[in-house]
């Protein structure tokens, strides 16, 4: 792993506090990406244990955010860092913040694989799109988290650019619902489960979006939220 | 008003600096509150315009929300503060960020109030009850 952008301090203690914020980063995020595996998994199997574990690990990915957010402010308070040390921290903060709003998106897909499964009768047609769509948040999700190991934003506009896409099946499988609640109105409920599902892994994506534009800011202490991704790439290209 | 602690400092800029960011939040809150009660009365009365404005006035909110970031920002590296000040200033950050996702939803409110005022029929009564506002 490059540590230049962070083992470069006099103080070799600070620069241990810094590697391990990093890791415990890591950590959540790792946890937070096997979270959305393990929920998607449970839905589209009828695996309510798996679902049920989900539900119970939310609460390490919580624990997690709190733990990382203390260590944070008090490196804040006791290092008094400035420039990138503290973009890093307090895009620590925001970061985590993400995180644990993702986790909560895969609990709720876990709360809803076990509504399905409790008024199934078989499969949902949308599955194998459901998959695609939570393969592409989950690559999203993940070249995000590898920028932030790298500490770099070399090529982070071809992350946010997915997010289009993903708002392309989001559209696609959400028309699908609505023919199908047409077409027999028994569907409703069910459909209406499948879409707070589909919804949640939009949202995945979002957030992961947004962890990209905090890494933006932490490299190059610019503000880049809400920008449209044309003005993200010019934005990226101009410096 | 309740000054929230700030006016105890030894530097006089440092306190002005803190109030300068509490005033900016509390315009900011007021925005958002606005926001989401123009977007519900743009939504229950079928109100297109209305929605209009409060998608542009979205952007109003996104850049107080970068400014006082970058006071919040500015200051904690300058002045380097500590205990309560220090949290003061994280918990801003994070309160702006929770502010900016409200305006977000009321903004997904007033976008709804267009989407379902295109799929109506032209000749439909609009719904002018004044429920939720």
């Amino acid at each position: 792993m490059d540590n230049s952008k962070i083992a470069h301090h006099i103080s070799e203690n600070f620069n241990k506090e810094l590697e391990d914020i990093r890791n415990k980063v890591l950590t959540m995020g790792g946890l937070v990406e096997e979270q959305i595996e393990q929920a998607v998994k449970a839905l589209t199997t009828g695996d309510m244990e798996l679902a049920e574990l989900v539900i119970k690990q939310d609460n390490d990915v919580d624990d997690l955010e709190m733990e990382i957010d203390a260590e944070c402010t008090q490196i804040i308070a006791l290092r008094q860092p400035a420039a990138f040390d503290l973009r890093l921290l307090l895009v620590v903060l925001r970061v985590i913040n993400e995180l644990e709003r993702i986790g909560d998106l895969a609990e709720r897909i876990a709360k809803m694989a076990i509504y399905l499964s409790n008024n199934s009768e078989g499969r949902l047609d949308q599955y194998h799109e459901l998959e695609h769509m939570a393969g592409l948040v989950k690559a999203m999700l993940h070249s995000s988290l590898d920028s932030f190991a790298r500490m770099s934003i070399d090529g982070i506009t071809r992350i946010t650019g997915s997010d289009a896409q993903v708002d392309r099946e989001y559209a696609s499988i959400i028309r699908q619902l609505i023919t199908q609640m047409m077409e027999d109105p028994r569907n409703i409920t069910r459909m209406l489960d499948m879409l707070w599902t589909v919804r949640a892994l939009e949202r995945i994506g979002d957030h992961s979006r947004y962890i990209c534009e905090h890494l933006i800011y932490m490299v190059k202490g610019e503000d880049v939220r809400h920008l449209t991704q044309a003005e993200l790439e010019k934005k990226m290209t101009s410096v | 008003m309740d000054k929230f602690n700030t006016a105890h400092h030894i530097s006089g800029q440092f306190d002005k600096e803190l109030e300068s960011i509490h005033t900016k939040i509390i315009e900011m809150g007021r925005l958002v509150e606005q926001q989401l009660s123009l977007a519900i009365q743009a939504f229950t009365t079928g109100n297109v315009e209305l929605a209009q404005q409060v998608l542009k006035q979205d952007d109003l909110i996104d850049s107080l929300e970068q400014t006082i970031d970058e006071d919040c920002v500015r200051t904690i590296a300058l002045r380097q503060p500590a205990g309560f000040d220090l949290n003061l200033l994280i918990s801003i950050v994070k309160v702006t960020s929770e502010l900016e996702g409200i305006a977000a939803k009321a903004e997904g409110i007033a976008d709804i109030t267009i989407q379902l005022n295109e799929m109506l029929p032209a000749d439909t009564e609009q719904e002018t009850d004044n429920d939720g506002q």
